[in-house]
């Protein structure tokens, strides 16, 4: 075979079927993570902290409609998850477990963007894959009970898909990086490397210029790469050992919390099949489950399906390449205006802190009043609106529903706010340039629409 | 293979030693280490020293008074609080435990609830509501809110005379029982602990600075003169809310509070935010971030200086200087804010953050 040939036979041989240890391997791995992960949240009690405590909700564009559920609601919504992950992991009533936990998980993060991580979303991604893929059909509890049909093969794409997932993430990770603040000024990771400086021996090293260099540039390559030397069977293994690393020392240099290990376990889905095996007999002998494979194997596919399944892979992936792109319809600096940042896959590229003041100002007397921030969010929800332009919209509506009507006293003083306009001044320093105007106290807030259009009322961003 | 891996060792040793000499060693530990011993802990020893004395002071006048103890307890409650301005910004550990900060100056005091206070005759000086009736503002308040005479009356012929007596020395001695426990602390376990969090988390001692230190810059911003001067009433200014309105003395402490918070910044003589930045910098920087804040903290210096005693009065007559005072204040505040947070990456809040 040419090597054309090969690479053509690989990516349109999607129906060939394949072991199914694989899709079983993957179920247990990320049910498991993800049950870890889900404890995790509620044990360091950010339930409360991220969706309890604050007052204002910041929503998604076009998902301000979703109720908001109170504290009990939400508790029984993490149990829920919960138990969703743990029939994931046993793959017992599988399917059902699988769409509660990406309906659940995807409503919680849509509650509030203060909270977005790209590694949730990627999450949420992996969630929706995993519905629609066989992962129950072997060493299941489904498949144990009789609920669903043993078997021992799966067609190629359902493994094909969750590799393009992760390669989108890497790729698109890697091609944010390509930009001149992380590549010729190595920020923010100069900065941030120097947090670690406590370490002994390689804390002074981390201090030095040239590691914020290397630590960019071998990142960048890492990411545009890694998913290349993972497909490729003689680099496999050598690219595996890689991943572990990286990983492991962005863990132990940055507080990202679960992503590398989601990473590193997102990652196994490139190694062989034999491996997949390894692991699953190995849960068999611990279970003294022996006997679970026979060979009354069915095929999954019903052939008048595979019209449906190309179109809605197709779109999954058109819309996948196409999506993390949008920032370019906009003008102005990415890491200025955030138009069409989210989403796409932009990890560590911004430190940017920003300091904002508040007013609420009477339409007809002009008298004014600073608000008191902390009065209305939480630090995150303070840190994190200071910086990001739609999120200063929603905070400025609110503030004006807020203060409407009201009157503020001050000893004997009456300040009354009938109709109030909101205006802010706001400073905000980006990846290591000194502190700039990024909006200016002129602008009404609350009378700016928050749409997906160029935003004007920013300063303009200063190099 | 292992020559090239003892190479690359022997490199990177090299390069580490050679940046020894270089320039001074920095590390968090170190800056925490001098905090404590060289700024915090002093602070804190003097200003116990100064409350203790206040209360003898508050005890000889109430036995006895005249216009002589009577400016001697004054004298001793201006040194007391200018000494207190230069420990504000150290609000979190042992001083929070205490509620030290909002137990001893909480401005503008409530008149109206001292007096009830003291007619009453029995209150708890502990509670929330009665945050504005104890401190520095209800001793300015008790102190000069008349002529001489006016005040030496009401602690002698006065109906209330001694009742007046009893909620003064109940003041102080709330401020001597409340401090000691908070210098022992320092001086005892806490300083181990404070050294010992040298991380950068939300829970490490270089946040609870940065953060504590962030908030008395506002404090001065908003409180000392944002407010009084009218800056969140949309220029209506309120007078009466500077601090020690009384006693008059508000610039006095703004600008002590400014000495007390440039040496926070500066470790005093010794290591502190602004070593740090400068490690962080690359080495090719012009300026430093450290040289702009600390020139900031001189024309915000300069700025107080030239306002006058009493400022509720400075508010009126000398309104551009205030609000010039004001806005360099905020370029201050904004540096802090910003530019040195962002540097330093400590964390604000406990959370996963990929960073964006």
């Amino acid at each position: 075979m040419t090597a054309i040939s090969k690479i053509k036979s690989s990516l349109f041989d999607w129906h060939r079927e394949i072991p199914s240890t694989t899709l079983a391997f993957y179920r247990i791995g990320f049910g498991a993570l993800m049950l870890f992960s889900t404890i995790r949240f509620l044990a360091n009690g950010w339930v409360h902290d991220f969706y309890v405590a604050p007052k204002f909700h910041f929503s998604y564009f076009g998902f301000d409609w979703i109720p908001y559920p109170n504290a009990t609601v939400l508790y029984f919504i993490f149990a829920m998850m919960v138990l969703s992950t743990i029939g994931i992991l046993l793959g017992f009533f599988y399917r059902i477990s699988a769409v509660a936990f990406f309906v659940l998980f995807t409503y919680v993060e849509l509650l509030d963007k203060t909270t977005y991580l790209n590694h949730y979303y990627f999450v949420s991604l992996i969630a929706l894959l995993m519905i629609f893929l066989p992962a129950n059909r072997f060493f299941s509890l489904d498949t144990y009970f009789g609920f669903t049909p043993h078997q021992k093969t799966v067609p190629k794409w359902t493994v094909g898909i969750l590799k393009f997932q992760i390669a989108i993430v890497y790729i698109f990770a890697g091609i944010a990086k390509l930009e001149s603040d992380w590549l010729l000024n190595a920020q923010p990771l100069k900065y941030w490397l120097h947090t670690a400086h406590h370490f002994p021996f390689f804390g002074e090293l981390l201090k030095e210029d040239w590691v914020a260099y290397f630590f960019s540039w071998f990142g960048c390559l890492y990411d545009l790469l890694i998913v290349f030397f993972l497909l490729t069977l003689k680099t496999r293994n050598f690219a595996y050992v890689v991943v572990i690393i990286f990983h492991l020392i962005t863990w132990i240099l940055f507080p990202i919390g679960v992503f590398p290990w989601l990473m590193i376990f997102a990652t196994t889905i490139f190694l062989s099949e034999n491996f997949h095996r390894k692991i699953i007999d190995f849960l068999r002998r611990l279970f003294k489950k022996e006997n679970l494979f026979n060979d009354n194997s069915i095929s999954f596919e019903k052939p008048n399906r595979k019209k449906l399944i190309h179109f809605l892979l197709g779109t999954f992936i058109l819309f996948q390449i196409v999506f993390p792109f949008r920032y370019l319809l906009y003008t102005g600096k990415l890491f200025w205006t955030e138009q069409g940042y989210r989403f796409s896959w932009r990890v560590m590229l911004m430190e940017k802190t920003g300091y904002t003041e508040f007013y609420i100002r009477d339409s007809e007397t002009k008298s004014e009043h600073i608000i008191n921030n902390s009065e209305h969010l939480t630090r995150l929800q303070e840190k994190m609106m200071s910086t990001q332009p739609d999120m200063i919209l929603q905070y400025a509506a609110f503030l004006q529903k807020e203060y409407a009507d009201t009157t503020i006293y001050f000893g004997t003083n009456e300040f009354n706010f009938k109709n109030p306009e909101v205006h802010a001044e706001i400073y905000v320093t980006l990846n290591g340039r000194p502190s700039q105007l990024y909006v200016d106290k002129s602008h009404n807030l609350a009378a700016i629409k928050n749409d997906l259009s160029n935003r004007y009322w920013l300063e303009d961003f200063k190099e | 293979m292992k020559k090239i891996t003892l190479l690359i060792f022997a490199g990177v040793f090299a390069l580490t030693a050679c940046k020894k000499d270089e320039e001074p060693e920095f590390d968090r530990e170190a800056m925490l280490t001098n905090m404590a011993s060289g700024v915090i802990i002093p602070a804190y020893q003097a200003e116990n020293g100064a409350v203790i004395l206040l209360h003898t002071k508050a005890i000889d006048f109430t036995t006895n008074p005249t216009t002589t103890t009577l400016a001697d307890l004054r004298a001793q409650y201006i040194s007391t609080n200018l000494l207190y301005q230069r420990c504000s910004m150290y609000n979190f550990g042992p001083a929070m435990d205490y509620g030290i900060k909002a137990a001893l100056n909480t401005f503008p005091t409530d008149t109206t609830k001292i007096e009830s206070n003291i007619s009453l005759g029995s209150y708890t000086l502990g509670t929330a509501t009665n945050a504005t009736a104890i401190g520095f503002p209800a001793l300015d308040y008790l102190l000069y809110f008349g002529t001489d005479a006016e005040i030496i009356l009401k602690f002698t012929t006065d109906t209330e005379a001694t009742k007046r007596k009893i909620y003064l020395t109940d003041l102080t001695s709330k401020m001597k029982t409340e401090f000691q426990p908070v210098l022992n602390q320092w001086t005892g376990s806490y300083q181990t602990t404070f050294i010992a969090a040298n991380g950068n988390d939300v829970a490490s001692s270089c946040s609870y600075l940065l953060n504590e230190f962030v908030k008395d810059c506002e404090l001065l911003k908003n409180a000392r003169i944002g407010i009084p001067s009218g800056q969140q009433t949309g220029g209506a200014t309120l007078p009466e809310y500077v601090e020690a309105y009384f006693s008059g003395l508000s610039k006095s402490f703004a600008l002590e509070q400014l000495i007390g918070l440039k040496m926070a910044f500066t470790g005093g003589p010794g290591i502190g935010f602004d070593d740090y930045i400068r490690d962080v910098e690359s080495d090719d920087v012009t300026t430093s971030l450290a040289d702009n804040i600390i020139s900031q903290f001189d024309i915000c210096t300069q700025k107080i200086t030239v306002l006058n005693n009493p400022l509720s009065n400075d508010i009126a007559v000398n309104y551009a200087a205030v609000n010039s005072a004001y806005l360099e204040i905020k370029k201050l505040v904004v540096y802090c804010k910003t530019d040195m947070t962002s540097m330093l990456g400590i964390l604000i809040t406990y959370q996963d953050n990929d960073g964006d």
